[in-house]
């Protein structure tokens, strides 16, 4: 188990609101303030300073986009923090727009992720820490899309599968357990991946991601 | 009365059957002329009487009486005063006829050998009848006792004259001269009453006419209400189904789906905990290894144990296979992009289609919802069609604003021959547009491109 971390959460339906607050505190975790809206979220988050904050997209009052907005700010003022944005829909848009500044310490994710209760934590893990998390719904439209024409078509299916974990901020290790594969296949599709891309590899993760979601951006 | 209008013969100002009965056509058209002549013959039918001491007065006196027809249509009161005028004279200065046969209009009278009126005091009678038939009965009836009483007056002058005889012969004056100005004003008054019962019938027709046009319009004016009417009505039918739809997703973001994402967690949580109590009771099945007594019942609860993981592993990957479900459903019923404007909803399509898109949105000022969604739903199915059916590799979503409203068109350069089918995609979404008298044109020629068109009100 990583260190404890320093959470606020931001959800209007309580259901989740609280659900959220037991798993999190039940992992060790410290859950400073479970509040329902972005002015109440930015209270919080200037009062506590916690190394995540996770937000929800839809919230009183117009229940549109002001969580995105909301993190868009907070991540303005405050780089420390990091801002894991989950929703029940996930807009290529949207995302583009959240990593549109320094994307280090921001995730993306769909609401139904927390289903998988570790790979949920471990994301807000890696937010919390300076990561980059990309839902891989986000990169899935974007594989299909195909708008990046020849290059993206060139990447084989196994290839695909890795770019999508890559986008996610996971490390090789990471992929290789998931896909089980060995880590030094993982390190040669990254290194075609990167090729086939034009992009230069690098050993560092947050690295990759942010070049991945360079060539993902619209 | 029941006669429509068009069949009615338009009352004319000189069309009065009897007063000439055999003129032709010519002298009904040429109503100065006709009266010309009637005055001549009035003359040439006096002219025989011209003789005796009264010779020149005579004359004068029936030129001067059959004068007074000529203008009778037009100033019929006027002339007949004048005739008046003259027969008074005639009777006062006892200019009249000596002897001979004596023939007078009307009854046939026939005077022998005694003094009498002219043959041109007919005139009198047929301005009576012009009265009659042209002027109200109180100024017809007016002339009428002013003839008989001349009549009366020529009788009184004249009969000493007649003294020799007996008094048949002055009261069969009285009968012929009497009954010749009642016959005049009853033949006058009959045309007259004609002309009237057909003047006041078209008056009646022209009012039931007008009474009729009034309700047509009447019916036209509710028609257009009730047109109007059903027209704010369905404007908020349609507003109203698009906000319900709205507020459907919404209740279910809400409700079902967050708390299917909370079941998904708590069912994740299970599924985790009992993965790694199973690992720690493996790893101590395998340090305690072969201590035989208790192997038994720890098989039974490991079996046990792998039933309650499968399980749950399936309760937590159907929850999270149903909350994929109702995601499609909900965006289904309303995609939540929408909320953010036509551009982020088309943009959000675009990204999402198979086929590469090119998006123009140009739309300054937001439609109203519901024509936002049939906008959007338009574009979703035509780049569904684009992606299925016409093996382009390229599209074009272009919207913007024109004379108040909204034009999207989606252009693809796959092979063509996109056509409205009964029960097809393209009758779905005329269908939708026609909702909001919206309208939707293919042009989609064999061998590409096609071009879509979309074209709504900015509001229901």
């Amino acid at each position: 188990m990583a260190a404890p971390l320093r959470i606020v959460i931001a959800e209007d339906a309580a259901v989740m609101r609280d659900g959220l607050t037991q798993t999190l505190t039940r992992r060790g975790h410290e859950v400073l303030a479970a509040v329902a809206d972005a002015a109440s979220l930015r209270e919080a988050v200037e009062k506590h300073l916690p190394d995540v904050a996770i937000i929800d997209v839809r919230m009183p009052p117009t229940h549109t986009d002001e969580g995105l907005r909301a993190a868009q700010s907070i991540h303005a003022a405050h780089p420390g923090v990091g801002v894991l944005v989950f929703s029940q829909y996930i807009e290529t848009q949207s995302a583009a727009e959240l990593f549109a500044g320094a994307p280090a310490g921001v995730g993306y994710l769909l609401k139904d992720r927390v289903a998988d209760v570790s790979d949920f934590i471990e994301a807000i893990s890696r937010v919390a820490q300076g990561g980059t998390v990309l839902d891989p719904e986000v990169i899935r439209h974007l594989l299909r899309a195909s708008r990046r024409g020849d290059s993206l078509a060139t990447l084989t299916p196994r290839e695909r599968e890795v770019l999508s974990l890559l986008a996610q901020g996971r490390s090789n290790t990471a992929i290789a357990e998931s896909l089980t594969i060995s880590p030094r296949v993982v390190e040669k599709h990254v290194a075609s991946i990167f090729a086939k891309l034009g992009l230069a590899p690098s050993d560092n993760d947050n690295r990759r991601v942010i070049a991945a979601l360079k060539y993902l951006e619209p | 009365m029941s006669r429509p209008a068009s069949q009615m013969p338009p009352p004319r100002a000189d069309a009065y059957p009897g007063h000439v009965p055999d003129v032709p056509g010519w002298l009904r058209r040429h109503p100065w002329q006709a009266d010309s002549l009637l005055a001549l013959l009035l003359v040439a039918a006096s002219a025989g009487q011209w003789q005796g001491e009264y010779r020149a007065s005579l004359a004068a006196v029936s030129v001067l009486l059959a004068a007074t027809v000529v203008p009778r249509r037009r100033y019929p009161v006027a002339a007949f005063a004048v005739a008046a005028a003259i027969g008074a004279v005639q009777v006062v200065l006892g200019v009249q006829p000596a002897g001979g046969p004596v023939s007078l209009p009307g009854p046939g009278l026939q005077l022998s050998g005694v003094p009498g009126p002219t043959a041109a005091d007919a005139a009198i009678l047929v301005l009576l009848y012009t009265l009659a038939a042209r002027r109200s009965r109180r100024v017809s009836i007016t002339g009428l006792v002013i003839c008989l009483l001349g009549a009366a007056a020529g009788i009184i002058r004249w009969a000493p004259t007649h003294a020799a005889h007996s008094g048949d012969v002055v009261f069969a004056a009285a009968v012929g001269l009497g009954g010749a100005a009642m016959t005049a004003w009853v033949l006058g008054d009959s045309v007259a009453y004609r002309y009237r019962r057909a003047y006041y019938a078209s008056i009646e027709e022209r009012a039931a006419r007008l009474e009729a046009e009034r309700d047509a319009q009447m019916r036209i004016a509710e028609a257009a209400e009730r047109a109007r009417e059903l027209q704010e009505r369905r404007a908020r039918a349609v507003d109203e189904s698009a906000a319900r739809l709205r507020r459907i997703e919404r209740d279910l973001h809400d409700g079902a789906q967050v708390r299917l994402a909370a079941l998904a967690m708590m069912l994740g949580e299970i599924k985790e905990s009992l993965d790694a109590a199973a690992d720690g009771a493996a790893a101590t099945g395998a340090a305690t290894g072969g201590a035989g007594g208790g192997a038994d019942g720890a098989d039974g609860g490991a079996d046990n144990g792998a039933r309650t993981r499968m399980l749950a592993a399936a309760a937590h990957r159907s929850a999270k296979e149903t909350l994929v479900e109702l995601r499609d459903l909900a965006r289904g019923i309303h995609p939540p992009v929408l909320d953010r404007g036509l551009g982020a909803a088309l943009a959000a399509l675009a990204e999402t289609s198979q086929v590469p898109v090119g998006l123009e949105v140009s739309i300054a000022e937001r439609p109203s919802p519901a024509i936002e969604a049939i906008v959007y739903f338009c574009a979703a199915e035509l780049l569904a069609n684009v992606a299925k059916h016409s093996g382009a590799s390229r599209a074009t979503v272009s919207a913007g604003e024109h004379d108040g409203r909204i034009r999207m068109t989606v252009t693809d350069d796959g092979s063509g021959g996109a056509r409205l089918a009964p029960g097809g995609g393209l009758a779905g979404l005329l269908e939708r547009v026609q909702t909001v008298d919206g309208r939707l044109s293919i042009d989609s020629p064999a061998g590409g491109p096609t071009v879509i068109t979309i074209e709504l009100p900015d509001h229901a």
